[in-house]
């Protein structure tokens, strides 16, 4: 193809230029402006792994959930001491955040927002109490084997799909579908769990963690995890550690696999990924959507 | 030029086809056109749009329509199924005799069924590529494997511009001597500049800059939201016309609004293709702010109807028109400022003359010239040996370890049901088109029928 070319003229990357080039010349510079990964910045491991922390910290609510829930099944624990366990997680949850609120320079929340939560607790607390008797018999006719099944694959579902960024209050921030989704699955597992204990307080005291553990706690562990790195190490290694301490009692093989699920979660699958980057290959060239560059403040919606 | 008549027929095979508008649809009825005005004989093949658009069609200069009974899903796409057309596409093959299957869009799910189809009737195939694609997400990765597999086997393909050619070739995997690059054409008549200088001294010191695109994010209109106000405020003299409708219409409408700029931005709504120009020559500068364009038309049509051209550097652009009819910008807000700066300065300066613009253009791009060179790729295609049954399906098989073995049962399903319609209609039962629409033919008609009745009324 080359010699047949002729050779006084040079080839240009024009389409108005009539070229006595046949019209499938390979030309030298064919594909030259093709570049791989460009801006590819490689993970390192131990950003990796402090990265995890969050998922590790969710995997560990929801295996801390479980032996609550096997423990108020069995009668081992007290649902009265359950629901106090609650509020007072509340509390310290709340003030931990208020403490957060004052410590950052944004100090929006005033005295109505709080009056507003104290409220809005009130509400979640009694619609709780009264719903409990007909949560009780909800799956009353489903038996308990498609239970299990259930709510497993609903806290598969809520892992996947959570929200393992940090949460930072100054900037704009908009609750993603998929989070909501998880949220959702966590309670309504909860929710189903929940209607195979024996009494109302178990179910009510069931429930009411259930929406400690799933709706408010996520949102102070991401608040954490944009804090320093120290503390998120420490939150992590405080909430494994009562993990396996709750697990170990209720059974010794589940502890065993909730401590190999932290290892994996933890140290190896960062490994993994960071053994899997030497595959990646992005190709960039001329025809990839630009992306625009814009200044002007408001225009960027 | 009319004693040279190939036997070649060709057939055009995409979903995007009349009564719908766009850049594809008017690529394949100007080429089909051209091509019948070569001597060939032209068939195209697209889905149906009921109620009316059923059946077969002819539209002006002899190109015979078959309008396919699928239904669409979105935006004239049909559902890809691979197998069921292939009952229609051997009757008209058979009746037609068609010997080159030509195939738009790469993601025309006929297109793709059409090249796969093909060499069970032994007919050639040669494929149009009017996109770019990326690389990077889940979407493109599909479609892109898609793309492979029908293009496995084909004999041509044609690109639009060098980077659609690059593009294409990364994407489809194929060897780059088989891609041709032959540009988009325009009809010059039809984007003719105004012939009028404007004499009034205001009018003349108005610069006004026309927009004509989709109002989406790929369009770039982020950019122009960001960049009119900073004009407008740099030349007091300065005017919008902006055409087009989309989901970014209302952030164009809420900058409007904000920078209290109504009586400089015009905002023209939606725009008919056949309005286009009339729209163009409002202006003097034409700005696309696009993310990524293959080929870009609608530049090429602003600087036929002697517009200067302000662009953003991307994908094909560059390619279509020489430096000195455009002035390109990075995308990025402030290099679009400066590229409109410049724009305007050597507009106020009378640097740039439309009717030489026009004529420029003219001499770059038409339609005949395309025509050509398809003819062109058509005869090599058909100088080619095909590839017999089993290099198919060896070349189908190195698609991947997954895409291998699913295409290759395809292939091997598809060939099947060739046999099972062999034996259901039998070749021998299928009517042959003997006769085709001939324009001379009937002009000649008509005028004879004319001249008679006008004896006639004499006589009476």
């Amino acid at each position: 193809m080359l010699e047949d070319s002729p050779q006084e003229e040079e080839w240009k990357r024009a389409l108005w230029k009539k070229s006595s080039f046949p019209d499938n010349f390979v030309p030298g510079s064919f594909l030259s402006s093709l570049s791989k990964n460009p801006n590819f910045t490689p993970y390192t491991y131990w950003g990796l792994v402090v990265s995890s922390c969050a998922v590790t910290q969710h995997i560990a609510t929801i295996f801390t959930f479980l032996t609550v829930f096997v423990r108020l099944n069995e009668g081992l624990l007290d649902p009265r001491l359950l629901v106090w366990i609650s509020v007072g997680g509340f509390l310290t949850g709340y003030a931990t955040w208020e403490l957060l609120e004052c410590s950052s320079n944004h100090n929006t929340a005033s005295m109505t927002n709080r009056a507003k939560t104290v409220k809005s607790s009130i509400l979640v607390f009694l619609a709780l109490m009264s719903l409990s008797p007909v949560l009780r018999t909800l799956t009353a006719a489903t038996s308990s084997d498609s239970i299990w099944a259930l709510s497993a694959s609903l806290f598969i579902l809520n892992a996947l799909l959570a929200d393992y960024t940090g949460f930072r209050p100054e900037a704009q921030h908009r609750e993603r579908l998929t989070s909501v989704l998880s949220m959702n699955a966590a309670i309504s597992s909860g929710v189903v769990l929940a209607s195979r204990l024996p009494s109302d307080v178990c179910v009510f005291a069931l429930t009411l963690f259930s929406v400690q553990t799933f709706a408010l706690f996520p949102l102070l562990r991401r608040r954490l995890q944009s804090g320093p790195t120290g503390v998120h190490i420490i939150v992590t290694i405080a909430l494994c550690g009562s993990c396996v301490s709750f697990t170990a009692p209720v059974s010794s093989l589940a502890a065993y696999l909730v401590c190999g699920n932290f290892v994996f979660v933890t140290f190896v699958a960062p490994g993994v990924l960071v053994w899997a980057q030497r595959y990646k290959n992005e190709i960039r060239g001329t025809w990839d959507p630009a992306v625009p560059k814009v200044y002007t403040a408001g225009s960027s919606l | 030029m009319l004693e040279y008549r190939l036997t070649v027929k060709d057939r055009m095979v995409c979903d995007f086809f009349h009564p719908n508008a766009g850049g594809v649809e008017n690529h394949i009825y100007m080429l089909s056109a051209n091509l019948i005005r070569r001597g060939h004989k032209v068939i195209a093949i697209t889905h149906s749009h009921p109620p009316d658009r059923v059946g077969i069609r002819w539209l002006l200069p002899a190109l015979k329509v078959y309008y396919l009974p699928f239904p669409t899903i979105a935006s004239s796409a049909t559902l890809p199924n691979f197998l069921t057309f292939l009952p229609y596409l051997r009757t008209i093959v058979l009746r037609e005799g068609v010997e080159i299957i030509h195939a738009h869009a790469s993601l025309s799910s006929l297109a793709h069924e059409g090249l796969l189809h093909a060499h069970l009737m032994g007919v050639r195939t040669v494929f149009t590529d009017h996109s770019l694609f990326g690389f990077d997400d889940a979407a493109s990765i599909l479609t892109n494997k898609l793309l492979e597999a029908a293009l496995r086997n084909v004999d041509a393909v044609i690109c639009v511009s060098h980077t659609g050619r690059e593009n294409t070739v990364l994407r489809a995997r194929l060897l780059p001597q088989t891609v041709h690059v032959i540009p988009n054409a325009l009809v010059a008549d039809q984007f003719k500049p105004m012939p009028t200088i404007r004499s009034n001294d205001n009018e003349r010191n108005t610069v006004t800059i026309v927009v004509i695109s989709r109002l989406a994010h790929r369009k770039g209109i982020d950019l122009l939201v960001a960049t009119a106000p900073r004009i407008c405020a740099l030349f007091p003299n300065v005017k919008f016309v902006i055409g087009g409708d989309g989901p970014k219409l209302i952030d164009l409408l809420q900058m409007r609004e904000k920078y209290m700029l109504q009586d400089r931005i015009e905002m023209l709504g939606p725009v008919q293709h056949s309005d286009v120009r009339d729209v163009l020559v409002r202006g003097s500068i034409f700005i696309n702010t696009s993310l990524t364009e293959s080929f870009g038309i609608a530049i090429l049509e602003a600087a036929c109807a002697g517009l200067y051209v302000v662009a953003t550097r991307v994908g094909g652009v560059p390619e279509i028109l020489p430096e000195d009819m455009i002035s390109f910008a990075n995308p990025d807000e402030d290099d679009v400022v400066r590229a409109m700066s410049e724009a305007i300065d050597i507009v106020t300066a009378n640097k740039h003359d439309p009717i030489r613009a026009h004529e420029r253009v003219r001499s770059f791009y038409n339609w005949c010239d395309v025509a050509e060179r398809t003819e062109k790729v058509y005869d090599t295609v058909m100088q080619q040996e095909p590839y017999d049954f089993w290099t198919r399906l060896r070349r189908t098989l190195q698609l991947g370890q997954f895409a291998g073995p699913i295409f290759a049962i395809i292939l091997i399903v598809d060939c099947l049901f060739f046999v099972f319609l062999e034996w259901w209609i039998p070749r021998d039962d299928i009517d042959k088109v003997e006769m085709h629409w001939n324009q001379d033919d009937f002009v000649e008609v008509w005028m004879f029928i004319l001249i008679c009745s006008f004896r006639t009324d004499q006589c009476i």
